[in-house]
């Protein structure tokens, strides 16, 4: 009679130790131990040799003219970073960059590691510049059709890569009544801008590694190799093949600045 | 007594496991629970974008069906003589015909009424942008003073008082079915016409038939379409310029919209002190003169154009291009011929209006379920 009661009993507990199990390991929705990344906070400024400009700012060009821009506005993709082992990991697909946000910064996870270079193409590649219908894609994206809008041409010609517009006059004082509209773009357009970390940086699960990117806007007009007579040559629209429009990716390709970490 | 506390226990542990797993039970109303009213299925045109609907504002049959009564219903201005319906009129593709439309009181607006088309694809609306919802919009008419000039708690009021002999429609009983409550509200007024407006959607015109394969464009229709999409100017003077109608910029077709909504000064005008346009909304001095860029959907149908209605034509519009408009210091960089325009010979401007007329979509502004129900 005791064993009996003694055999209950212990039937009792090992179905509440059953149970209890259940409780704690039957939710099959647990997530998996998984590796949590760290992400990368990339903030775009905008400056005028140097010195920090805003949209709206009136500058006075290489060959000083008076200019103010009034829409600057990019697109980059993808972003990469290199890994220790020399490979680039993507870290955005793809980014629209406004120059008429202040501080406008992009936030993208990174998978933990060490990086010494970071690389972004200035454009669109070609799989993604003509081949998609922008009403293919959610309307939060930055190729959907709310998302691109005022920066994408034709079906046949794809995105405008860069869009850069001002007013400017021949000689200072005058007012600024002259359009300038360097609208750049096409698959031959695409250029490449990479950097190489003074010193690599670490990305650790749940970490943020932040650095900032500046934009020289007057470096888009003059460099080393090549300089653009804004009133000569006020306009392009590359997407017919012109040479402007690609002399300008070329100077916007070294109009960038990896700021120190 | 080992007994009954393990009975207690197992009672205990069965209840945790039945409601205590959050992620195995999650919350049924959490993202909200839908209404009972029956939800309706937007259909998206071939081409087209998605539409973003409100999550706080889901349609539904019940909710469209009275939206529609209201667009129509002239008991929301003061003196019952006039509706949403009054300042677009379908014949018009649901756009004003006069220059600025009359309120109740003779008084005139400032702005040409806007056209009635596409609008769950805009991202703002009126022509300066200050509204950026459907909902904030419509709210605006019907206690304009120069509009429909009937407060809003009075509105509600009227509504809530129906059915009466002059109006047998049962509007709480119509706010219970789209809404789950009679009790009528401005912000529930406003709720169904968005609903509606969501709906009215054109998408079989000419050109949309086209772009499906189900017709043909005649030679001078798809001659003014290649001018629609060529850059304007000379390529002699303008890099890039090929002697087109520079109009895809701004009324692009992605998503066969036509209009990038945004916000441009078209060279109208040099100066901005009777109407500063988004800057009236924004402040920013660079923003003067700007306006909406208006769809070309139904444009053959939608005269007279810009946002005062100055010109009566589509000849008159394509003059305006040809011309260059006039130089100012927030003039569109698109508007970049302002010494020379676009240049566009007779024949050239024949091809392009030839294709604006086949945005005209004669089935939208005839389909019954847009017409006035009373």
């Amino acid at each position: 009679m005791k064993n009996k009661r003694n055999f209950i009993r212990m039937r009792h507990h090992v179905l509440l130790l059953a149970s209890a199990l259940f409780v704690f390991t039957g939710c099959d929705e647990k997530p998996e131990e998984e590796v949590i990344p760290g992400s990368v906070l990339m903030e775009f400024n905008l400056t005028w040799n140097g010195d920090d400009c805003a949209i709206g700012d009136v500058q006075n060009d290489h060959l000083d003219h008076p200019l103010r821009i009034d829409n600057l506005q990019m697109y980059i993709a993808p972003v990469e970073m290199r890994n220790d082992r020399g490979e680039w990991v993507e870290i955005q697909d793809v980014a629209l960059l406004d120059f008429g946000v202040h501080g406008q910064k992009i936030t993208a996870a990174a998978e933990i590691g060490i990086y010494d270079g970071l690389r972004f193409g200035m454009g669109l590649p070609p799989e993604i510049n003509t081949d998609i219908d922008p009403a293919s894609y959610a309307n939060d994206h930055p190729l959907s059709v709310p998302g691109s809008a005022g920066m994408f041409w034709t079906w046949a010609s794809g995105y405008v890569f860069v869009k850069y517009e001002g007013k400017f006059a021949e000689t200072t004082g005058s007012q600024l009544l002259e359009p300038l509209s360097y609208h750049c773009g096409t698959d031959e357009s695409y250029r490449s801008v990479t950097f190489d970390f003074e010193e690599a940086i670490a990305v650790e699960s749940q970490e943020v590694q932040a650095f900032s990117l500046s934009f020289n806007a007057a470096a888009a007009l003059t460099g080393p190799d090549d300089s653009v007579d804004i009133v000569q040559d006020p306009v392009t629209h590359n997407a017919q093949g012109t040479i402007l429009g690609a002399r300008l990716m070329d100077l916007m390709d070294d109009a960038w600045t990896l700021n120190p970490l | 007594m080992g007994i009954c506390y393990s009975h207690i226990t197992l009672g205990l542990l069965l209840v945790i496991c039945l409601t205590g797993c959050e992620r195995c039970n999650p919350d049924p109303c959490d993202p909200p629970c839908e209404t009972l009213a029956t939800p309706y299925t937007l259909e998206i045109p071939p081409f087209f974008p998605p539409m973003d609907i409100p999550a706080d504002n889901p349609l539904t049959e019940e909710g469209i069906e009275l939206g529609r009564l209201l667009f129509w219903e002239k008991s929301l201005s003061a003196d019952g003589s006039m509706s949403c319906g009054s300042c677009h009129l379908p014949s018009a593709g649901f756009a004003e015909p006069n220059v600025y439309s009359t309120g109740i009181t003779g008084a005139q607006g400032t702005r040409n009424a806007m056209a009635i088309v596409n609008l769950g694809w805009a991202s703002s609306y009126f022509w300066d942008g200050r509204a950026t919802s459907l909902e904030e919009q419509i709210l605006e008419p019907v206690s304009h003073p120069d509009e429909m000039a009937l407060p809003w708690d009075e509105a509600v009021q009227r509504l809530q008082e129906m059915p009466t002999e002059a109006n047998d429609i049962d509007y709480p009983s119509r706010f219970e079915h789209a809404f789950e409550t009679s009790v009528v509200s401005a912000e529930l007024v406003t709720k169904a016409i968005a609903q509606f407006l969501r709906t009215m959607i054109s998408a079989d015109s000419k050109f949309d038939q086209w772009r499906r394969g189900e017709t043909s464009l005649t030679d001078m229709e798809f001659a003014g379409y290649e001018m629609f999409l060529r850059e304007g100017g000379d390529p002699e003077i303008t890099p890039g310029g090929q002697f087109g109608g520079d109009c895809f910029h701004c009324h692009s077709e992605a998503g066969l919209q036509f209009s990038d909504y945004l916000f441009r000064n078209n060279g109208l005008d040099s100066a901005f002190t009777s109407d500063p346009g988004l800057a009236g909304v924004t402040g920013n001095t660079l923003d003067s003169g700007r306006f909406k860029t208006p769809t070309l959907r139904n444009v053959a149908l939608t005269a007279p154009y810009m946002h005062d209605g100055r010109f009566q034509t589509l000849e008159g519009v394509i003059d305006h291009y040809n011309s260059g408009g006039l130089p100012s210091s927030t003039v569109d960089p698109f508007m970049k011929y302002n010494s020379g325009g676009l240049m566009l010979n007779d024949v050239q401007k024949e091809r392009l209006i030839a294709f604006m007329h086949t945005l005209t979509d004669t089935a939208f502004i005839s389909d019954p379920r847009f017409q006035d129900p009373h």
